[in-house]
């Protein structure tokens, strides 16, 4: 079954046909020189290229550090940016929404009204709109390695630019930024897109820069159980090691329960070796990244330290390769610099001192991983069915079908019909599988942590006790309570 | 668009913008329609014309605006001269979630929609029996029903 996946490599024709017209959707794409980008990267020293920090980071089994953090003007940006290189390991440059839907006009009168009100008025760095000599700016003015962040189910241009300026690593992926982040956008469209972008990086790993790419883990970050975003990592992994990518970050969004969430991120990273290796895939180097708590953040800012200290917790515990940080603003709006910098240093004196500490893998644990592992490898083994020899064929059938679903998307593309719920633990369960595949076995585990919840609160499972979950975190616990 | 046969006001939701935060928009679609609304729910990214259009198609009494990511400044300026241009002025706006960008006082936020022609602005925290209750009694004062 295997045999025939993996050999949908885009051919340099294709690329370079295909290029010409992405080139040409705005036009700061004009600007974008292949053979001149790539001299550039060469002469980029290894402090700051992501690859190599993450490799360090992996030898040493060290957790790295890196916040979300962009505004909509250059100097504004790189302002920003020092600050948070103050503590923070690696960088970001998170982009706004605008640009995010390909909306670069709406992107340009937000830079114009921003520069009016002398503050950003966009929620992120509109990086098409200001260009490869802009971006280059803020790459040349911050002294650690970068990251795009973004959310963009057709990311091609943004892609171009911003590997073109000096950036290292570029998250996303077709599904993951699609599925969670977009209304109207077919799935097969943006597949096909971000196989461009994993080309692009393949394309530069063929000439000895290497690009890491970083598949959106969390998804809706809105109790997505772990089975269904580590099918999800798995499979754009897969996508992008076709297209020549050699260096890929999978991740997962905390969920709150600390064995379920250090068993996903174990499981997480022994699937996608299984996975990788299984799809004849050799000689990449693979990292994780933990999320602390992707869903609604206390308002208070002493408790909001608290959800991003267990998810500091939590990534030092699963060994993670870095961590992606929230802040004490989380509830109310983009953080101020300093917010960020008190989100960042919380976590790295949590990192720190867990950074000895080694969890035991006994029997909860090791069940739990187990656990995601059948229901992983159920769900996957369909996907690859459906495919009939094609990952991104794999990807849009599974979808389609509702073999994969993600709570509380915003996709058309996505069925909305499977139910997560929290037992009594606080770990996400599924309630109702809806067209999600799972052995009779983990049906009637997931029935009865659901179950067994019920009876303690005296009421049936339901999606009213769903939406007390949604509501939990941010009212001060974990497993929701009667409203 | 999603309705539900109740005899209730009817009322239009939806996330406006870019936005793609479904979370708050299916619960409030849920816990508007529990309380006895005719929800025409647009889901995210609705642009101003769609709400309009959706309005005047099933005669609404109210339009109910999310805006969570930021950039609800940019989004929500003009919607109530649009609803004027199109013959809807009376219509009854409200507004809520994370309007601007960062953690700003909510006084000053309020002004600022309030003078962009919004009836009532929320912050994300606001309690929805509250809001349920202030929205009954306003379309009576303002329609008489
Ligand atoms: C989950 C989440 C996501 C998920 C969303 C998944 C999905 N498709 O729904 C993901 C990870 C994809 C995401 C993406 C982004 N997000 Co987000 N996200 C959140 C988060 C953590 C929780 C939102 C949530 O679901 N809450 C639970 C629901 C129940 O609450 P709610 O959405 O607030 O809705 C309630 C109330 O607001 C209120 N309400 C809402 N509208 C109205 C209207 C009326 C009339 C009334 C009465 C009440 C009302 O009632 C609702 C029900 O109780 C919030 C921060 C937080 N709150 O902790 C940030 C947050 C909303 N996101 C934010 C941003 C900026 C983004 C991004 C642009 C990325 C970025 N630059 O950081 C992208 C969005 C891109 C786009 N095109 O929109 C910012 C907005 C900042 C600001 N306003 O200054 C926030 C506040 C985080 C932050 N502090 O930076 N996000």
């Amino acid at each position: 079954m295997t045999a025939a996946y993996g050999k949908a490599y885009i051919s340099d024709a294709d690329f370079f046909a295909e290029r010409e017209e992405v080139l040409k959707t705005w036009p700061t794409g004009s600007d974008v020189d292949l053979d001149e980008a790539v001299a550039y990267h060469r002469t980029i020293s290894d402090d700051k290229k992501f690859t190599e920090a993450l490799k360090k980071a992996a030898e040493e089994g060290r957790v790295l550090v890196q916040p979300r953090a962009g505004v909509a003007l250059v100097d504004e940006h790189i302002e920003l940016l020092q600050k948070l290189a103050a503590e923070a390991d690696l960088l970001p440059t998170t982009i706004d929404a605008y640009t995010r839907l390909n909306h670069y006009e709406e992107a340009q009168k937000g830079i114009e009204r921003s520069v009016a009100a002398g503050k950003s008025l966009l929620n992120g760095f509109p990086a098409v709109n200001h260009g490869v000599k802009e971006c280059r700016r803020v790459v040349e003015a911050v002294s650690r390695p970068l990251q795009v962040r973004h959310g963009t189910p057709d990311a091609r241009l943004l892609a171009e630019i911003t590997l073109a300026a000096g950036f290292t690593s570029f998250e996303g992926g077709g599904i993951s930024y699609n599925i969670p982040y977009a209304k109207k956008a077919p799935l097969e469209l943006s597949v096909k897109t971000w196989q461009y972008v994993d080309r692009l990086c393949g394309y530069y790993e063929s000439k000895g820069i290497r690009i890491n790419r970083e598949p959106f883990g969390p998804l809706t970050g809105s109790l997505v159980p772990p089975c269904v975003s580590t099918s999800v990592a798995i499979l754009e992994g897969l996508l992008a090691l076709e297209q020549g990518v050699r260096c890929v970050t999978v991740g997962y969004g905390q969920l709150g329960n600390l064995v379920q969430d250090v068993a996903a991120v174990i499981s997480l990273r022994e699937l996608c070796d299984e996975y990788f290796r299984k799809f004849g895939f050799e000689n990449y180097q693979l990292t994780t990244v933990l999320h602390q708590w992707m869903g609604g953040f206390p308002e208070d800012e002493a408790k909001a330290f608290a959800v991003i200290s267990w998810g500091g917790a939590i990534a030092a515990l699963a060994k993670a390769t870095k961590v992606i940080v929230k802040t004490p603003h989380e509830a109310r709006g983009i953080p101020t610099a300093e917010a960020n910098l008190q989100g960042i240093k919380a976590t790295k004196q949590i990192v720190n001192m867990l950074a000895e500490q080694h969890l035991l893998r006994e029997d909860s644990l090791q069940n739990e991983v187990e656990l995601i592992k059948k229901e992983v490898r159920c769900i996957l083994d369909r996907v690859f069915e459906l495919g009939e020899g094609d990952f991104a064929k794999a990807c849009v059938r599974a979808f389609a079908s509702g073999v994969l679903d993600v709570p509380f998307a915003p996709s058309r593309f996505n069925k909305g019909k499977l139910m997560p719920v929290r037992d009594s633990s606080g770990a996400v369960r599924i309630l109702d599988w809806a067209g999600t595949p799972a052995t009779d076995e983990v049906r009637e585990f997931h029935r009865r942590c659901v179950e067994e919840r019920g009876v303690s609160e005296g009421r049936k499972p339901s999606y009213h006790m769903l939406i007390d979950d949604i509501y939990a975190v941010s009212k001060g616990r974990l497993v929701g309570c009667r409203r | 668009m999603s309705t539900e046969n109740v005899s209730g006001p009817t009322i239009v939701l939806g996330v406006i913008g870019s936005d793609c935060h479904a979370v708050g928009n299916a619960i409030l679609y849920r816990v508007f329609s529990e309380a006895g609304f005719n929800v025409v729910n647009l889901g995210v990214m609705v642009s101003q014309d769609e709400y309009i259009d959706a309005a005047i198609e099933t005669n609404a009494k109210a339009i109910l605006v999310s805006s969570l990511y930021g950039q609800g400044e940019l989004d929500c300026e003009g919607l109530r001269e649009r609803c004027i241009e199109r013959g809807i002025d009376d219509i009854l706006l409200y507004v809520g979630g994370n309007l601007v960008i960062g953690k700003v006082d909510y006084a000053q936020t309020e002004a600022k929609f309030k003078k962009m022609g919004y009836d009532r602005v929320f912050t994300p925290e606001s309690d929805l029996n509250e809001v349920i209750k202030l929205l009954y009694a306003d379309i009576k004062e303002r329609f008489g029903e």
